[in-house]
Formats: C-alpha cells, sequence, structure tokens
C-alpha cells in the first residue's frame, strides 16, 4: 500500500512537472537568440534548418540565428556577455567554456524528462559528455570525431593497412618511412594524442585537481610518442597548421585528425583512406565539436528554445546536418537511418565514424582545463623540437598542469 | 570685472567644447586604465558576478616568477631593438631616394604605401608562403647561393628572426610616408647652398637632411617603439593565430591576450598590462628627455 502510494506521488509529481513544462510550451510568440560559430558551407546547413523550423514549429517562435565568427571569436564574446549579463537565450559550447559560470547555465534535466524523443537514443559519449558536470547542461550538436587518414595509394603500394592499435601504427609508420624517406603520420593536435593514448591505457591524466600522469605510464607514452617523431616517422604541422594541406600534397602518408576537417582532405594525385584510430589495451577515440546550451531566464523564451533544440537533434534534422556538414549524426537512429546507410556506401570517413561509436570518448572540462591543454601542447611541440627526453617532458608537463591546477 | 567674467565663461565654453571628447576619452581610456590596474590586484576573482573573493599582489609574483612572461619579455625586448631601428633607418634611405626627381616615381611611392594599407592578417599569410619551408620564395632564393632551406616558421631558433624580418617590412610604409612629409619642409636652399660649397651626398644627408629632419625621426622613434611594444597582430598573422613554434615568438601582449581571453585569468593579465604600461611609459619618458636635448627643432 504504501510503495504504491509513493508510486502515485511519483506519477503526480512527474505529470505536474510535465503539466508545467507543456505549459510554458505553448506560451506567447517569441524570438530566440541563438548564437553560432558555423561558418560557409555549415552555415548554409544550419541556416535551411532553422528556415524550416522557423516556417513550420506552428508555436509562432523565431529563431534568430547570429553567427559571431570562429569559436574563439564565439567563446570570447560569450566571455564579455556573461560579464555584461547580455547572453543570448542559447548557444553553441564547448563545456570548457561553461566548466566556470554554471551559474548562468540552465540545466536541461527538466526539459529532457518531460518532453524529449527517446533521450537513450543520443550516443551514450554525448550524453556522458553533456552530464559531465553533474546536471545535463549541453546537448550534442556538431560533433565530430578523430580518424585516421592515409594515403590508400601509397599503402597498397607498400602493401601495408590501416593499423589497429598503436604497435602496429608504429611498425606501419616504420615500413612507410624507409620505403618512401617520407614522415609517415602527425597529428593535427598534440595535447590531444597524448591525451588519448593514455585514456586508451588505463592511465589516468587529472583527477580531483591533482596531476595523475606524473608516472611510469605517462613516461611510456610520452618515450612512444617522442620516439615517432625523433625517428622521423611522425611530423607536426608545423607552419601548415593542419596536417591536410601537407597530406595532400603527398608530404606526410597519414595523419590523425577531426572527421569534421575531412572536407579540407583533398589529395593531390592519390586516393585516401579513412580508418578507425588506434587502440590500446582499451578503445577510445575523442570526440569533438560543440553542444547546444540554454542561457534564457525567461520561461516563454526557454521552452522556445527547446522546441528548437527537440528540433535540431530530431532523428530527421541530425541526419540532414550530418549529410551536409561532415559532422555525425548525434543519434543511433541517425546512423541507422537508410538515408544515412546509403550515404555511407559513399563516404569512407563516416564509415570510419560509424565504426567507433560505441567507443567514443570525451575531453573533461575543468577550471584550469583550457590553459593545460595550452600549456601542455606547447610542451610536447617544445619536447619534439629540443629532442627532449620523455622523462623530463612528463616532469616539465606535470610541474606545469599542477600550477594551473593548484592556481583554480 | 566685465572682463574677468568674460574669461571665466569662455573657459566653460572651452571646457564645453571638449567635453565630448574628454568623455570618449574617459569612458574608452582612463576608465579600462584604472580598472586594469585594480584588476591586477585581484587573486580570487568570481566572473559571472564580478565578484572579488580577494586582493593581493599575487598576480605581479606570478608573472615574474612564469618562465613564459620572461620570453615574451625578452622576445619584446629584442624585437623593439631590432625592429625600431633598423626600419627607421632603411625607412629614411628610401625616403631620400623617393623624394628624388625619379622616373616612375609616383609609382615606387605608391608600392611603398601599399603595405600600410594591407590588412595584417593578409600580409601574414602571405609572409607565411614566402618563409614556407618547402614553398616558400625566399628558400628558394637562398637555394640560388647554395643555401639548404631553413625551416623559418617551424624552428624556435628562426622564427624570431622570421617576425622580425616581417615586422619592418610592414613597418616601413608609415615611417616612409612622415619621412616623405618631413622632407618636403626642408628647404632646397639648404641643398643648393651645400652644392655652392661642393659638399657631397653622404654630406648632405648626413649634415642637412638628418637634422634637419630630426625631429620628425624623433617622433618616428617614439610612435615606433610604442607599437613595438605592443606587438601582436603580427605574431598572430604570421603564425596563423600560434605564437610561434613551442610559444618561441611570445609577446607581451600575446602573453596578456592569451591569459585574459584563453585563460581567463583575468588578474595576471591585468598585471602583465600594468608591466606593459611602465615599460613604455619609462621609455617615452627617456627617449622624450633624450629628443629634447638632441633633436634640432
Amino acid at each position: 500500500m504504501k510503495k504504491l502510494l509513493a508510486t502515485l506521488l511519483t506519477v503526480c509529481m512527474l505529470l505536474s512537472l510535465a503539466v508545467f513544462t507543456g505549459a510554458a510550451a505553448d506560451t506567447q510568440p517569441v524570438t530566440v537568440e541563438f548564437w553560432h560559430a558555423m561558418s560557409g558551407g555549415l552555415q548554409n546547413a544550419l541556416v535551411a534548418l532553422t528556415d524550416k523550423f522557423n516556417a513550420e514549429n506552428g508555436l509562432g517562435i523565431t529563431i534568430n540565428l547570429t553567427n559571431q565568427g570562429g569559436y574563439t571569436d564565439l567563446s570570447t564574446k560569450l566571455l564579455g556577455a556573461i560579464a555584461s549579463d547580455t547572453l543570448p537565450d542559447m548557444a553553441q559550447v564547448y563545456n570548457s567554456w561553461i566548466a566556470s559560470s554554471l551559474d548562468v547555465v540552465i540545466p536541461l534535466d527538466d526539459f529532457i524528462a518531460a518532453d524529449f524523443d527517446n533521450y537513450e537514443d543520443i550516443l551514450p559519449g554525448y550524453r556522458a559528455e553533456g552530464a559531465e558536470f553533474g546536471p545535463t547542461y549541453t546537448i550534442a550538436f556538431n560533433k565530430s570525431v578523430q580518424v585516421f587518414f592515409y594515403n590508400k595509394t601509397k599503402y597498397d603500394e607498400l602493401n601495408l593497412t590501416a593499423p589497429t592499435t598503436w604497435q602496429e601504427l608504429h611498425d606501419v609508420t616504420k615500413a612507410y618511412y624507409e620505403a618512401t624517406g617520407m614522415a609517415a603520420f602527425g597529428y593535427d593536435d598534440l595535447f590531444g594524442m597524448f591525451l588519448q593514448y593514455m585514456l586508451q591505457n588505463d592511465a589516468g591524466f587529472v583527477a580531483d585537481g591533482q596531476v595523475v600522469f606524473n608516472n611510469e605510464k605517462g613516461v611510456e607514452a610520452m618515450t612512444f610518442l617522442l620516439d615517432l617523431f625523433a625517428n622521423g616517422y611522425a611530423r607536426t604541422a608545423g607552419e601548415d597548421r593542419y596536417l591536410s594541406g601537407p597530406f595532400n600534397n603527398g608530404l606526410v602518408g597519414g595523419y590523425i585528425g577531426s572527421s569534421a576537417g575531412a572536407a579540407y582532405v583533398k589529395p593531390d594525385g592519390f586516393e585516401y583512406g579513412a580508418a578507425a584510430i588506434p587502440v590500446g589495451v582499451k578503445p577510445a577515440a575523442m570526440q569533438a565539436g560543440t553542444n547546444l546550451t540554454m542561457f534564457a531566464k525567461d520561461p516563454a523564451k526557454q521552452a522556445a528554445a527547446w522546441e528548437y533544440i527537440k528540433f535540431l537533434t530530431s532523428t530527421e534534422s541530425t541526419v540532414y546536418w550530418a549529410m551536409n556538414t561532415g559532422y555525425l549524426p548525434i543519434r543511433q537512429s541517425g546512423f541507422e537511418s537508410d538515408e544515412f546507410q546509403a550515404y555511407m556506401e559513399t563516404s569512407v570517413v563516416a564509415r570510419a565514424c560509424y565504426a567507433q561509436t560505441a567507443n567514443m570518448a570525451f575531453e573533461s572540462a575543468f577550471p584550469g582545463a583550457q590553459e593545460i591543454r595550452n600549456k601542455l601542447s606547447s610542451e610536447m611541440e617544445a619536447a619534439i623540437l629540443e629532442g627532449k627526453t620523455a622523462e623530463q617532458t612528463i616532469t616539465d608537463m606535470a610541474a606545469a598542469a599542477q600550477e594551473i591546477l593548484d592556481r583554480q | 570685472m566685465m572682463r574677468k567674467r568674460g574669461l571665466e565663461l569662455g573657459r566653460w565654453k572651452g571646457l564645453l567644447y571638449v567635453l565630448p571628447a574628454l568623455v570618449v576619452v574617459a569612458v574608452f581610456t582612463v576608465y579600462p586604465l584604472l580598472r586594469a590596474f585594480l584588476m591586477s590586484f585581484y587573486t580570487k576573482y568570481k566572473f559571472s558576478t564580478d565578484t572579488v573573493l580577494s586582493y593581493g599582489i599575487n598576480n605581479y609574483t606570478y608573472i615574474f616568477g612564469d618562465s613564459v612572461f620572461q620570453k615574451a619579455l625578452s622576445n619584446t625586448f629584442i624585437y623593439v631593438l631590432f625592429v625600431v631601428p633598423i626600419s627607421i633607418a632603411i625607412s629614411l634611405v628610401l625616403a631620400v631616394m623617393l623624394n628624388e626627381k625619379i622616373r616612375l616615381r609616383s609609382f615606387f611611392q605608391t608600392v611603398y604605401f601599399l603595405p600600410y594599407v594591407t590588412s595584417v592578417v593578409a600580409m601574414g599569410i602571405v609572409f607565411g608562403w614566402l618563409f614556407h619551408s618547402n614553398y616558400g620564395l625566399l628558400n628558394y632564393f637562398l637555394g640560388l647561393f647554395g643555401i639548404q632551406p631553413v625551416q623559418w616558421l617551424n624552428r624556435p631558433s628562426t622564427a624570431l628572426p622570421a617576425l622580425i624580418i616581417f615586422s619592418i617590412w610592414k613597418s616601413l610604409a608609415f615611417n616612409i610616408i612622415i619621412f616623405l612629409a618631413g622632407l618636403q619642409t626642408i628647404g632646397a636652399h639648404y641643398y643648393q647652398a651645400a652644392r655652392v660649397d661642393s659638399a657631397g651626398r653622404w654630406r648632405q644627408f648626413s649634415r642637412i637632411t638628418v637634422p634637419l629632419l630630426s625631429p620628425i625621426i624623433a617622433y618616428a622613434f617614439i610612435i615606433g617603439l610604442i607599437s613595438s611594444f605592443k606587438v601582436y597582430a603580427e605574431v598572430y598573422a604570421l603564425f596563423g593565430g600560434r605564437a610561434g613554434p613551442a610559444d618561441s615568438c611570445i609577446t607581451i601582449v600575446y602573453y596578456l591576450y592569451r591569459q585574459f581571453y584563453v585563460n581567463w585569468n583575468f588578474g595576471i593579465a591585468s598585471a602583465a598590462a600594468v608591466v606593459l604600461f611602465l615599460i613604455i611609459l619609462a621609455f617615452t619618458v627617456i627617449q622624450l628627455r633624450v629628443a629634447k636635448r638632441r633633436v634640432h627643432y
């Protein structure tokens, strides 16, 4: 009896919650300000989706898209807007941008519980990222994942196949280097390379404000990675900024970069391949790309923004978005839709991404994370250029990271 | 009595006229300056609510202990030391040459002015290509002399020289413009007199042109010094949004920008800004003192 009562009460509470938000949903027509950083073809796709929503939502909601430039511009403007209390109703964000300002972000759990189509359908890696601060503050939107791009023509010629483990990567790049005299590997994001390697080897990075990579696992990872560079098997992007440039010109045999960069892979005179990135003790492929977040304080605007978020993250929209931008569907049902399956037949990058959907991992956002990322990227670049030992590099990196953590 | 009142009224009227400018300066220069100074003492600061939890001098002790800031300081000083004098020397020579009655004079003047009206970012991209290790024109020319390709933008040791070369070229335009303007004001009779006394070209240059141009040169020095201490855009543009390989070309303003907008260490960024302000202030004062004694007005 008691149990029944409790259940009834819970149901009542849930219902009232649903009614409350439901009531908010059919409020007066409002305009929702949405700041984004999509340009070119990405922006066209976003505008097309938004126009569709504006025309068909039937609730009088108008979404006002404002392009704020690139990601750096967007984060800078959001920062300014937090200070001057002029935040838009919603925006694209990386979680690290809001990590120290969670008090201005609207938690989305109640909205999800009340009115969202099958939240479990969103890929687990994305759901975990959205809830990394406890409550769900963000919902995945334009997501990409690390992919291994390689010179398929050369690989076939040399009888090589895309490496599936780091050891294979070592052997393959060695063979490639010895046969061609050319660097065989690179990583657009040096810090990401280290972090990914560590995550795949069950080694931690930072936990509870303490550096936990200053140990033999860290040294082992760093030794492996620095050796690739010291032997000439790998190179940095350097003046080219992104490895897609040297890759297109045949100056590097392969590289790991974001699937979102696939549009820039236009090989000059050879065929390219794409594969899942190598795995260590366990697989972990870093996902990247921004999420949707809500800042609106007015319940009417919140409800309107939520309608739009539901629309953007629906299976239909996410498939349209993925096929027109090169980002990934955020839903399992998106990947499995006939449309996307047909698209994957034609896209080797999409297939490489799909192969990794179960392995996606995200980079934690904690106070100081961005500063640590920049600092350690620079430390790693210095280690490669100056030929520092792995032990020294790890010691220096750990000291630098700990200093940043202690200051938070 | 009447006169005094008139004077007073005039004073108020004058104040009224400069008021708009004063308001703009107060809001956009003085207030931010004071805010930055105050902020440099915020040690615990909650940004989203603008509440300061504690004050102190930790930001200053931090930056002076930070190897990156030291690197930024030394890079900035090296940069200023090379860019300002070399740029002024080259522009002086070019300005004198452009002032001669040479063929295609206005064409050359336009060519040398071009960098002044071109965006730094565009120039940075072009120089990025000129310096490129595989495809760069610079390495191509060096190759003609049998010099191996230099990894200009990829190695910490060559990145700063590359930045300095780029900046010298970039700053020529402004200096040439003001030197040319200055040269117009030097009367032809000085040179005629010199020629009568059969003074050579070098003597004319060193005894007439340079002394009579000295106020302009001093001005160019001060402006060059201040803008070079604030170098940022050139680094950003040349290295495509990075501070050179492994941060080897970081400058004070780059450091400041990164601390503020990327790392969100507002106090540290402000402390760096105050230090930069004091450095520029000190150099400007010294230079004005020296100029007072040396410059021929």
